[in-house]
């Protein structure tokens, strides 16, 4: 909302000094000044210029070639006016300047002569209608001075960002009410005295309404005699200072009474009317109508339309016909006040894409009682025009509008919902300087009646936000509550969060945030199955983007775009990790299943190249590493990595991904991505990920930690050799040997894997230190190795495996 | 004989003088075998005694042993300082070279205000809680006193999964959730990811809030104001003033929008405040009986307070970050930073 402290000054006395007080002010009432502006900046490239001399043009017989002094320098203009003179005073466009008619002047050749400014006229300046020649300004101006400082013109104006509540102040007279109540000063509404003759309105035109819910009242006037012509100055000055173009007196004064009331309005020509009369209905079904701007549209039952004696004339409260709009020959209207129901029009113009000045006044509610205000308003200004006459009387069709009785509120709720301790009159002071009407209905109670304009208010604690608002929020003192000292239990898997952020920083992993949407060809470029449950997206209505089209199902898509981003900004080793939800997709109408993951990722090397040691390349090991030392952390034991069945994860390495097991569960999986997979993400290098289902993860965790003893008895190493198939995990082995130690193994550390050279194809040699210990005793030699033994025959028996030669 | 007993003197000395300018246990090694080894000059004087008159012998037979004895102690002695000392030699290490390379990892930005943010809250006895980032229309809008078709609506560019499946526009979707579960009183913050369809310098689709709730008998705007105050003068400084102004939100009322006194400029007015000295970074309000009438709250008895604030405005202020993009770029460089 737009609004000039010129127009301002119409209701009430504005000081234009104090303009960033008010600004200030309007903000702490709760009327956000977005930005102050003077409406006449666009003159600041306007100057006074003085004409030395006239030449005619030399390719052109209406044009002249003039040198005009603006002070600093003597420039060439070339100029088409009549009534240039040398010696004349005029203001000069420089070349940039942006005339309120639209067009920037740009430095240029005009039939082949140079061109460096323009001679302007009143009109072309915004600064009355006068176009038929250059304006004259005082001969005593000097030259080069700025035009709107040598003619004091300033008018300043605010952008006020309002919010949904509040379309009372959607117009002039709405904020100058405001203003009015900070600076304690009264308002001066504008006087209408209406001087209608002839004949009766009713006998001329009638209305019917058709659909009363979605159009509570209907009013109109009719005006005739009247000529269309462009609007007296003082009213195209009044709509150009709020940023509106003026266009014919009619369209005009409708224009500006929508600005000054807040209430919109719209002139049909009466004679464009068929049988001459206004029926407000549904439109049908299959109906079409072509609005002002020419553009046509589908309508549907929902709709309301006013409509003539026979086809719509108007999409209600939204936009006008092109088949009854005011035109050049019109010389008699009919003008609309009504009251539109909120949601009915708000359903209408989202549907049909239109939002008007009007649209968007009536979906945040006019004022009910201010409906024949303005429409007499209207009727007035256009009475006023040069022959045109205003016909007898009014129509006006109504049903009941819901407005609110009194509400009752009580002082003491008042002062406890705020934190302040305010009495009767004080609130009721406050209450009554922004027009509420409030009587006293007891020592602690008041009735209020809020003016029908502040169509947002409905409840007590309303009526406390206005005593707030009114009483400035920065008056009500700061206050601490008191509250009892418990605390809730915090969520198990927010902890564990948190605590696995922690752990994967420490292990080098630095943490990203990636979009939760995703391209939906994330899934092919995954290679997922068609069966795959990771296919089962929730897709975005209305996506910004391609990339951004649903919701992600996974984390990895994130990560590998993430590192090809860095790749392509040369950074090639990368440790990244993510915290996050995936998104599984349910039948229609479901919430989707939110799924909080980790996923890490790997790429590039291991080390860099340094002075104590080489570059090597990181690989699946490192990648595995991390999530065991992840899962060392958080207490989770026993966890097996085995080897993934090449059709379980597509995207990742056939025979290079490990699913990872808690007893027989699957909490996750650690792999290299698939070299097609890479391809499909512009991927050149390997990279290795795994992925953990935190709220598994989090039900695994052990509630308590109980400490051990530390071992007082001396512990017995013996290391293992054997010779076994190249494809068999070596966690077997490791099953077996705890299984067979007799409870006395403490540690099993794998220390060699060896193949080739003497050992046979198909074929690997693992070798594995046995750390064998008592809680009870010290350990002789001979039981050890009776033990170790034992182990070493289940192995070869079990495996089939042999001993080194 | 004279020349003798001098000659021990001698050795003495000069062993001595060797024991003390020895640098390592090596060299002391080494001059214990040369004096006192089997074919050391000290042995070897012991063994030319014979060649002294008979008179003399016992006398410095006895001196040469107190030597020999003397200096086996001051070997065993240089020997022990010696061991002790790590160095080798004259050898010395660079202490200049880079010290090996320890991975480090970092939080994200948002992450650690996020964090910072919930600390301060918890300290005021907030409790942390998380809801549903795809959300229902009621959980979003109706419950919050935002019904279809109000202009309330267009404050929030939504993205819609369905026509009544959003991905929430705010953490305070949660509030009803949260009320529904607990009675009075209730004290909640929320972190989270929220969703809007809008993309530019200052917004992205997605982007962080935390949210806060506190429902009890006697909550007030003046509590509000102290527990703001309070927040606020942690996360930035006790300089950092606030100013309460008033705004519209369908689920609070009274409604508040908190500014700041402008963090870069101090109030001067600069490019980050829009010359205003203020920054606008919390919504706040008086939570709105219709909300409460909605999870069946006695209105007459329970007031509440709520907030939310957006975690990357703030992170953008305490970092100086002037792209809200970055934050999801996840270039390295940037996350690194942190």
């Amino acid at each position: 909302m737009k609004v000039s402290l010129s127009w301002l000054n119409d209701y009430i006395p504005i000081d234009k000094e104090s303009y960033s007080n008010i600004a200030d002010s309007l903000t702490m009432v709760g009327l956000e000044v977005d930005s102050v502006t003077d409406r006449y900046d666009y003159l600041d490239s306007v100057v006074v210029g003085r004409i030395l001399n006239i030449k005619t043009h030399p390719n052109a017989e209406k044009l002249k070639v003039c040198d005009v002094d603006i002070g600093s320098r003597v420039i060439r203009i070339v100029c088409g006016a009549p009534n240039i003179y040398e010696d004349m005073v005029a203001p000069t466009a420089l070349q940039g300047t942006r005339f309120p008619e639209g067009y920037v002047l740009k430095k240029g050749r005009i039939r082949n002569e140079l061109s460096e400014g323009m001679l302007c006229s009143e009109a072309e300046l915004g600064l009355g209608t006068d176009r038929s020649g250059v304006m004259i300004l005082d001969q005593k101006q000097l030259t080069g001075n700025k035009l709107a400082k040598t003619l004091e013109l300033s008018d300043m104006v605010f952008e006020i960002d309002l919010t949904p509540n509040r379309p009372d102040c959607l117009s002039i007279i709405g904020l100058a009410r405001e203003i009015a109540a900070l600076q304690q000063t009264t308002i001066k509404y504008p006087e209408t005295l209406l001087s209608d003759s002839g004949d009766k309105i009713s006998d001329l035109t009638s209305i019917t309404i058709k659909a009363p819910d979605l159009c509570p009242r209907y009013s109109a006037r009719l005006v005739f005699d009247i000529n269309i012509a462009p609007s007296p100055f003082w009213l195209q000055d009044r709509l150009m200072s709020v940023g509106l173009r003026p266009i014919n007196n009619i369209v005009d004064i409708t224009n500006f009474v929508l600005m000054e009331t807040g209430q919109p309005l719209h002139a049909f020509d009466f004679d464009r009317l068929s049988d001459h009369r206004i029926v407000v209905r549904q439109a049908k079904k299959g109906e079409t109508f072509i609005t002002l701007d020419k553009k046509k549209h589908l309508l549907t039952p929902d709709m309301l339309m006013i409509c003539d004696g026979e086809k719509p004339v108007a999409l209600a409260g939204i936009m006008g016909g092109h088949n009854s709009e005011v035109t050049e020959s019109t010389t008699r209207v009919l003008i609309e006040s009504a009251y539109f129901t909120p949601v009915g029009i708000r359903k209408t113009s989202k549907k049909l894409g239109i939002s008007s000045e009007s649209s968007h006044r009536f979906e945040r509610g006019v004022d009910p009682g201010g409906i024949i205000t303005a429409l007499n308003r209207a009727a007035q200004l256009m009475s006023e025009l040069d022959g045109s006459s205003l016909i007898k009387g009014i129509i006006d069709k109504y049903s009941k509008i819901n407005n609110t009785g009194p509400i009752t509120l009580n002082v003491e709720h008042t002062n406890r919902l705020l934190g302040i301790s305010f009495d009767q009159d004080k609130i009721e002071n406050l209450l009554k300087s922004i027009e509420f009407n409030v009587e006293k209905t007891g020592n602690d109670e008041l009735a209020v009646v809020p003016p029908s304009f502040r169509v947002d208010i409905a409840r007590p604690v309303d009526l406390m936000e206005e005593i707030a608002r009114l009483s400035g929020y920065n008056n009500i003192p700061s206050t601490y509550p008191l509250i009892p000292a418990e605390a809730r239990h915090p969520e198990k898997q927010l902890r564990l969060k948190n605590r696995v952020k922690r752990i994967m920083t420490g292990f080098g992993f630095t943490e990203t945030i990636n979009y939760s949407f995703i391209n939906k060809l994330s899934c092919d470029r995954l290679r997922l199955e068609s069966a795959d449950q990771k296919r089962n997206m929730v897709d975005i209505l209305n996506p910004l983007t391609e990339e951004q089209a649903v919701m992600r199902t996974s984390l990895i898509p994130g990560l590998l775009e993430t590192i090809r981003r860095n790749i392509a900004q040369q950074i090639k080793s990368l440790r990244l990790f993510e915290v996050g939800k995936s998104y599984i997709g349910r039948e229609k109408d479901n919430l989707p299943e939110e799924i909080e993951m980790l996923a890490g990722i790997l790429t590039g090397s291991r080390t860099n190249a340094s002075w104590y040691s080489k570059e090597s390349d990181c690989n699946f090991f490192d990648i595995k590493g991390a999530v065991e030392g992840l899962l060392n952390r958080v207490k989770i034991d026993p966890i097996k990595f085995t080897c993934m069945p090449d059709n379980l994860c597509t995207y990742t390495r056939p025979g290079h991904t490990a699913q990872i097991l808690q007893e027989k569960k699957l909490i996750g999986l650690a792999g290299e991505i698939h070299p097609q997979v890479l391809r499909n993400f512009d991927l050149k290098q390997a990279a290795f990920i795994f992925e953990l289902d935190l709220k598994a993860i989090s039900d695994l965790i052990p509630l308590t930690i109980r400490s051990k003893q530390i071992p007082k008895f001396p512990s017995i190493s013996r290391d293992i050799t054997i010779i076994i198939n190249k494809d068999l995990e070596s966690s077997k082995l490791s099953e077996t040997i705890r299984k067979s130690g007799e409870k006395l193994i403490e540690n099993l550390y794998l220390f060699d894997v060896f193949e080739g050279n003497t050992i046979p194809q198909n074929k690997k040699s693992i070798s594995m230190r046995i750390t064998y210990r008592s809680k009870h005793k010290t350990l002789e030699d001979d039981e050890v190795n009776y033990i170790h033994k034992n182990i070493t025959d289940r192995l070869l028996k079990e495996f089939d495996a042999l001993l080194p030669a | 004989m004279e020349k003798v007993e001098k000659t021990i003197e001698q050795i003495y000395e000069e062993a001595f003088k060797e024991i003390k300018f020895a640098t390592d246990s090596e060299s002391i090694k080494a001059l214990s075998i040369r004096y006192l080894g089997r074919k050391g000059i000290i042995t070897n004087f012991l063994r030319n005694i014979s060649n002294l008159p008979p008179e003399k012998r016992p006398e410095v037979g006895k001196r040469v042993n107190e030597v020999k004895k003397s200096l086996d102690k001051a070997f065993k002695h240089a020997l022990k300082r010696l061991e002790t000392k790590p160095s080798q030699k004259d050898y010395r290490i660079d202490v200049s070279l880079p010290g090996r390379t320890i991975q480090q990892g970092s939080l994200h930005p948002i992450t650690q205000i996020t964090w910072q943010i919930c600390e301060i809250l918890e300290k005021i006895g907030f409790d942390i809680a998380e809801g549903p980032e795809v959300e229902t229309d009621h959980y979003n809008f109706e419950a919050l006193n935002i019904p279809k078709n109000h202009p309330a609506r267009d404050m929030q560019d939504t993205f819609y999964i369905s026509d009544n499946i959003v991905l929430r526009t705010h953490t305070s979707s949660i509030q009803v959730r949260i009320m529904e579960k607990l009675t009075p009183p209730v004290r909640v913050i929320a972190p989270g990811k929220v969703y809007r369809c809008d993309s530019d310098l200052t917004h992205t689709p997605m982007f962080h809030q935390v949210e806060g709730l506190m429902v009890d008998e006697g909550i007030s705007f003046g509590d509000l104001k102290g527990i703001l105050t309070t927040f606020i003068h942690h996360m930035f400084d006790e300089k950092t003033t606030l100013r309460f102004r008033p705004s519209f939100f369908p689920f609070t009322e009274p409604s508040a929008e908190v500014d700041i006194l402008c963090v870069m400029c101090r109030g001067k007015g600069c490019r980050v405040c829009s010359h205003t000295g203020w920054l606008e970074v919390i919504g706040a309000g008086m939570v709105h009986p219709a909300v409460f009438e909605n999870v069946g709250y006695d209105t007459t008895r329970y007031t509440g307070l709520a907030f939310g604030m957006g975690v990357e405005r703030i992170a953008m202020l305490k970092y100086g970050i002037d792209d809200i993009r970055k934050f999801f770029e996840n270039d390295s460089r940037f996350l690194r930073q942190f």
